[in-house]
């Protein structure tokens, strides 16, 4: 189980939160000028990344906010978590090839 | 009291049968207010409202006269205080008239039960992943987690009494959970 560190309540359970899948995706500035390709790109393609990983976070069982938190997929290390619109933190450098 | 008298929550049906450390409390004004905290007129209007600085550090309670007021999120509150919540929600209106804010009476949401006595931490510590050891978790202290898997906010009221807000239609269950769980203690002295 994972201990995740909410930017604004600190360390809790896993089981406080909702996962909210990648990070930093932003919706096109307008929807109405993209062919469906690109709509379901942006709706649909997700990176499947083994290594360190930005993701939403929903702390829905506490102060209800979203924020930011980067996850190594294979380790579940967690680096940092950060509001939404902050800089994520340094990353390590990636062990064993997983990048 | 006049308005919610007459009102039974699913815990009243189990709550004469609560072992000594645990009771259900009659009801309290519950507001909800949220607010934009960079703005200092809003800080201002509520201190003049109800004479409460309101917390900014997360989890935290502050304690005013007559209401007190529980962090829930970086801009939103949950005011509590005896009585009806419709002269604190005018008074809050009113000195908030303009400001970016939504005040809403929510006494009927939740269920306060009181958990008191040497083993109410022990309680809390075996019904939730929430670190409740006393290192942690003080009095002054608010946490909204999840009691029994169910949502709740847990306020430190004393040196060995805490107050479980719940969702007033899990009460019975969360109420059923906290007695069973502090049967193994007995009764205290």
């Amino acid at each position: 189980m994972l201990n995740i560190d909410c930017p604004w309540c600190g360390k809790r359970h896993e089981t406080e939160f909702r996962y909210g899948g990648e990070a930093h995706i932003a919706r096109p500035e307008d929807p109405a000028m993209l062919d469906d390709t690109d709509w379901a790109a942006f709706l649909f393609m997700r990176k499947n990344t083994k290594g360190y990983f930005a993701e939403r976070w929903l702390h829905s069982h506490g102060c209800r906010r979203w924020f930011n938190v980067i996850r190594h997929t294979v380790t579940h290390e967690i680096v940092g978590a950060y509001k939404m619109g902050e800089k994520p933190p340094k990353l390590p450098k990636p062990a064993g090839g997983a990048k | 009291m006049a308005k919610n008298s007459p009102w039974i929550t699913p815990a009243a049906a189990i709550a004469r049968d609560f072992p000594a450390g645990l009771t259900e409390l009659s009801p309290r004004a519950q507001v909800n207010l949220r607010g934009i905290l960079d703005e200092s007129s809003f800080m201002t209007a509520v201190k003049t409202a109800t004479g409460i600085d309101l917390p900014i550090t997360p989890n935290k309670v502050a304690t005013g006269k007559d209401h007190k007021a529980l962090w829930l999120s970086p801009d939103e509150w949950l005011l509590i205080g005896e009585g009806e919540a419709d002269a604190l929600v005018h008074r809050l209106e009113n000195a908030l008239t303009g400001q970016h804010v939504a005040i809403n009476d929510v006494s009927a949401n939740r269920t306060i039960f009181e958990l008191s006595g040497p083993h109410g931490h022990h309680v809390l510590m075996k019904s939730s992943e929430f670190d409740f050891h006393p290192r942690v978790f003080a009095p002054g202290d608010c946490v909204q987690t999840l009691i029994a898997k169910s949502q709740a906010i847990v306020e430190q009221v004393g040196e060995d009494a805490f107050h479980i807000y719940v969702r007033s239609s899990f009460s019975r269950y969360v109420g059923a959970w906290l007695a069973e769980a502090l049967a193994e203690y007995g009764a205290p002295a």
